[in-house]
């Protein structure tokens, strides 16, 4: 009984374009984009970042360097001045290498951004894609992602969007509204969801789903290990509590959706990839233990049912010291797949070794701006909008204690974390939730 | 009536009798030993050692369990709850209760009392983390043991209760544990099909347990009396103080991490955990978490994971799955169901084991058979320790470190009514592995 082949057909569309963009060179296409590719007359890829703080300017760096040096930053948006300035000045100087990005040099002869191109404030997205850009980078905390990619394909322009992609059920729905319209339109959208364009994760996944290891029988994913930057210490006095928060995204939910959304979509987006589907109901639990500051958990552990009554382990940790486990297993009747960062393989009948990867990070812009560049439009937004609502459901799971159903979730739920408006000023954080005290909205 | 110190075989006449009235019919022990062979319908003499609720409800059980029973001795730290219990016990029991006031006993050797008393068999009821102090006299007294579960609150406690269980296994005498659902049916009929290779190669499963935040357990200590010292304050609140009941994972969950190593037929290998405290956040409730979740590795790298709170207005579960290569098994406590090429659903009684389990171990000591839960429930017991240590921490764990090398010993300095700082909560990260 293969519960699989029903899912794998589903699957194959998308499956296509991720092979298509990962190999070196394709021949080209059956879709034919409808829009605009570049600014007229010329072969320049201008590129809007609207985020510029560290991951925002990583991708900048990435998509700068990916390809060729016709690529060209051309605008920069963000709600604070002094995170723009930073990042621009980083771009144009040169860093050291982090976890996301590797050592660069100045790329100052790639970059356009006069002052005029600098947009600062809530409404600055509006103003950056109005400024003649052909692709934005959208790297603001998670919240405002489905504003600003409704707003950039109504624009026209293509997008490389990083996860989450939205922090609540009316996020998502949006994003999937959005992404449907730019499939219409034939712009390419990639998410930062960059184990997809990860060459080992590519391989050992298109093995499992080829059979390699049998009808899937049950998985995990985990994050565990020490979490992010640190809230600074206590609001300064003269500072509104929607400056606070926003600076300080991280530590609160409406903004971040919790490090379940933030940062283990990357694990349970690799659940979905591999099962061919994203979870019908769940079950989680969690807390916030260590964590002093802000209103985010510090640790879930979420029972997903996906089709055909398979379980899967999501965990997932945020508390320094403790043991760390970032990484994917996926059990088969014939065998098991286990993929990390660095690694995969397969144990069992088929057994496999995968191979080393490139840069993932740069990779995901290629792939970007080659599907731009070639006229076949790359299309992730339905995809990262599903492991971003699993992730999401997960955690209003473990939030309220209730199980909840997908479709319930999607259908149903009212969840809206939006603040009543945008602009500097009181902003209450909302109570740390409490299982069964926190109601199911 | 038995003689107390008879080193003799029984003759083949009473055992003959012995086996035609036991209603097990597992070979007799070899010779040797000493008065724990009874003949099929002797008096049993019990002796109760920790009298609350579950005390009351074990030894009316014992006592219902098979003719010829009756209860001699009882001991308990406070007098108030020996006085509740005797007299709950009177009125169930009747005639089969025949403590008198000078076998009665209360204070932190009351346990050592009621075994000087004439007892063939010894209830351990008490808070955990007395189980292998008390286990330990017990068997040196020559007593037969019903313990609760758990058998312990610490590796230094697990280490000491499998000690204790092969000390009882020299001396003949029978160890039977709490874990009733050892005794059910419809898990005993199932299980087989699982050892059997009904659902094929084991590759995973969950277990989970969601329910009940028992926050109106002991109602009457909730608010800490005047005159209470910290000591007593804490023994009354023992199911939320880690170092008396071992955390929930342990006092309860044993049952359902039992099952899994049932299922498995191993104890895990390794595990990690996270958890903490969401909602029981008073000092009421000790030092004790409201949610845990563990991941266990069994041998060949299967691993089953588990999912544990204790919390109200949540969505209640408790059940378990087992995944195979051939089929899948899903069981709870009336269920037993597998899918798959050998599809199997229990559909008989499956009558209650609380009674069960101790006219297995009435019968084993009147027919003079083996019977000895001590080292599994030891080892199910490790099980929780482990994956609490590892939540506690925020570290993983290896079962061969915490069975051999850890050196976590939950024990006060002293036994006595008086000052003792409450534990901190345990802080992932932070609280160290011992």
């Amino acid at each position: 009984m293969d519960k699989h082949k029903e899912q794998r057909g589903r699957d194959f569309s998308r499956r296509d374009f991720v092979k298509a963009a990962a190999v070196a060179s394709f021949a080209g296409a059956s879709a034919r984009l409808t829009s605009k590719l570049y600014a007229a007359g010329s072969d320049v890829l201008k590129v809007g970042l609207i985020g510029c703080g560290g991951r925002g300017t990583g991708a900048a760096t990435q998509a700068l360097m990916g390809v060729d040096k016709s690529v060209r930053l051309w605008a920069m948006a963000d709600l604070f001045r002094n995170q723009l300035d930073a990042s621009y000045d980083m771009l144009s100087k040169g860093a050291k290498g982090r976890y996301d990005r590797v050592d660069f040099d100045s790329l100052a002869d790639q970059m356009d951004v006069p002052e005029q191109r600098r947009f600062v404030g809530f409404d600055a997205y509006q103003k950056l894609l109005a400024s003649g850009v052909d692709t934005v980078i959208l790297a603001t905390p998670p919240h405002f992602r489905p504003e600003h990619f409704e707003a950039a394909v109504k624009a026209g322009k293509h997008v490389f969007m990083e996860k989450p992609v939205a922090v609540d059920p009316a996020g998502v729905k949006r994003i999937i509204a959005t992404a449907q319209v730019a499939k219409q339109k034939g712009l390419s959208v990639v998410a930062g969801t960059q184990r997809r364009h990860q060459l080992h994760y590519i391989e050992v996944i298109k093995r499992i789903h080829d059979g390699a290891i049998g009808e899937i029988l049950a998985a995990q994913c985990y994050w565990n290990n020490g979490g992010p930057w640190c809230l600074t210490a206590e609001k300064p006095a003269g500072v509104s509590d929607m400056e606070w928060q926003c600076r300080n995204w991280y530590w609160f939910c409406w903004l971040c959706g919790d490090h379940i959304v933030e940062q283990h979509v990357h694990n349970i987006d690799i659940m979905n990839w591999a099962l061919g589907s994203h979870p019908v109901q769940c079950m989680g639990m969690g807390g916030r233990q260590a964590r002093v500051g802000g209103n985010i958990w510090d640790h879930f552990a979420i029972e997903f049912e996906y089709p055909g009554g398979v379980r899967v382990l999501s965990m997932c940790r945020q508390i320094p010291g403790c043991s760390d486990r970032v990484s994917e297993r996926i059990v088969g009747t014939k065998g098991f797949a286990y993929i990390d960062g660095a690694t995969g393989f397969i144990k069992g009948e088929n057994a496999y070794e995968g191979p080393a990867s490139p840069n993932p990070y740069v990779q995901e812009h290629v792939d970007l701006i080659r599907s731009i560049r070639q006229g076949v439009a790359l299309n992730e937004g339905i995809q990262v909008a599903e492991s971003t609502m699993a992730a999401i459901i997960g955690r209003m799971s473990a939030y309220t204690g209730r199980a909840l159903k997908w479709d319930w979730a999607m259908n149903a739920s009212k969840l809206d974390l939006s603040p009543a408006k945008y602009a500097f000023g009181d902003l209450p954080v909302a109570p740390v939730p409490i299982p069964g005290k926190t109601p199911l909205i | 009536m038995k003689t107390k110190t008879s080193e003799q075989t029984p003759d083949l006449s009473r055992r003959d009798f012995v086996k035609a009235s036991a209603a097990l019919g597992a070979a007799t022990w070899a010779s040797g030993a000493s008065r724990m062979f009874a003949a099929g319908s002797d008096k049993i003499r019990v002796g109760l050692i920790g009298c609350g609720g579950r005390g009351t409800y074990d030894t009316t059980n014992c006592l219902n369990a098979a003719q010829n029973v009756e209860l001699a001795a009882m001991g308990d730290l406070f007098d108030d709850r020996l006085d509740r219990c005797r007299k709950q016990l009177a009125k169930e029991l009747g005639q089969k209760v025949k403590v008198t006031d000078e076998t009665c006993f209360t204070g932190w050797d009351a346990h050592k009392k009621v075994l000087a008393c004439d007892v063939d068999l010894v209830i351990l009821t008490e808070p955990p983390h007395f189980r292998p102090a008390h286990l330990r006299a017990a068997v040196e007294a020559g007593k037969h043991v019903f313990m609760e579960k758990p058998a312990a609150v610490d590796p230094v406690g697990v280490r000491s209760v499998i000690e204790s269980s092969q000390m009882a296994e020299q001396k003949k005498l029978t160890i039977v544990a709490g874990t009733q659902s050892r005794r059910l049916a419809h898990l005993i009929e199932g299980m087989k099909r699982i050892r059997n290779g009904d659902i094929g190669q084991i590759v995973g499963g969950l277990c989970v347990r969601i329910g009940d935040g028992m926050l109106t357990w002991s109602q009457e200590t909730k608010v800490r009396q005047p005159g209470w010292s910290d000591m007593e304050w804490q023994l009354r609140r023992w199911l939320f103080m880690t170092w008396l009941s071992g955390d929930f994972i342990t006092e309860m969950h044993i049952h359902n991490l039992d099952k899994m190593n049932w299922a498995m037929d191993a104890h895990p290998v390794q595990c990690v955990g996270l958890g903490g405290r969401q909602v029981r956040t008073g000092p009421e409730y000790g030092d004790a978490y409201d949610h845990f979740a563990v991941e266990y590795e069994y041998p060949d790298g299967v691993r089953i994971e588990y999912m544990g709170a204790q919390m109200d207005k949540v969505t209640t579960r408790q059940d378990a799955q087992v995944v195979g290569t051939k089929g899948r098994v899903y069981m709870d406590s009336g269920n037993f169901v597998i899918e798959g090429d050998k599809p199997f659903k229990y559909d008989g009684p499956s009558p209650s084991p609380v009674i069960q389990q101790h006219a297995d171990q009435i019968a084993a000591i009147r027919g003079g058979e083996r019977l000895n839960e001590g080292k599994r429930v030891a080892e199910s017991t490790l099980t929780c320790i482990m994956g609490r240590m590892s939540a506690y921490t925020g570290r993983a764990m290896k079962w061969d470190w915490a069975m051999n090398a850890s050196k976590l010993d939950l024990s006060p300095s002293k036994y006595e009514f008086g000052d003792l700082p409450p534990r901190p909560v345990a802080m992932p990260g932070q609280t160290p592995l011992i």
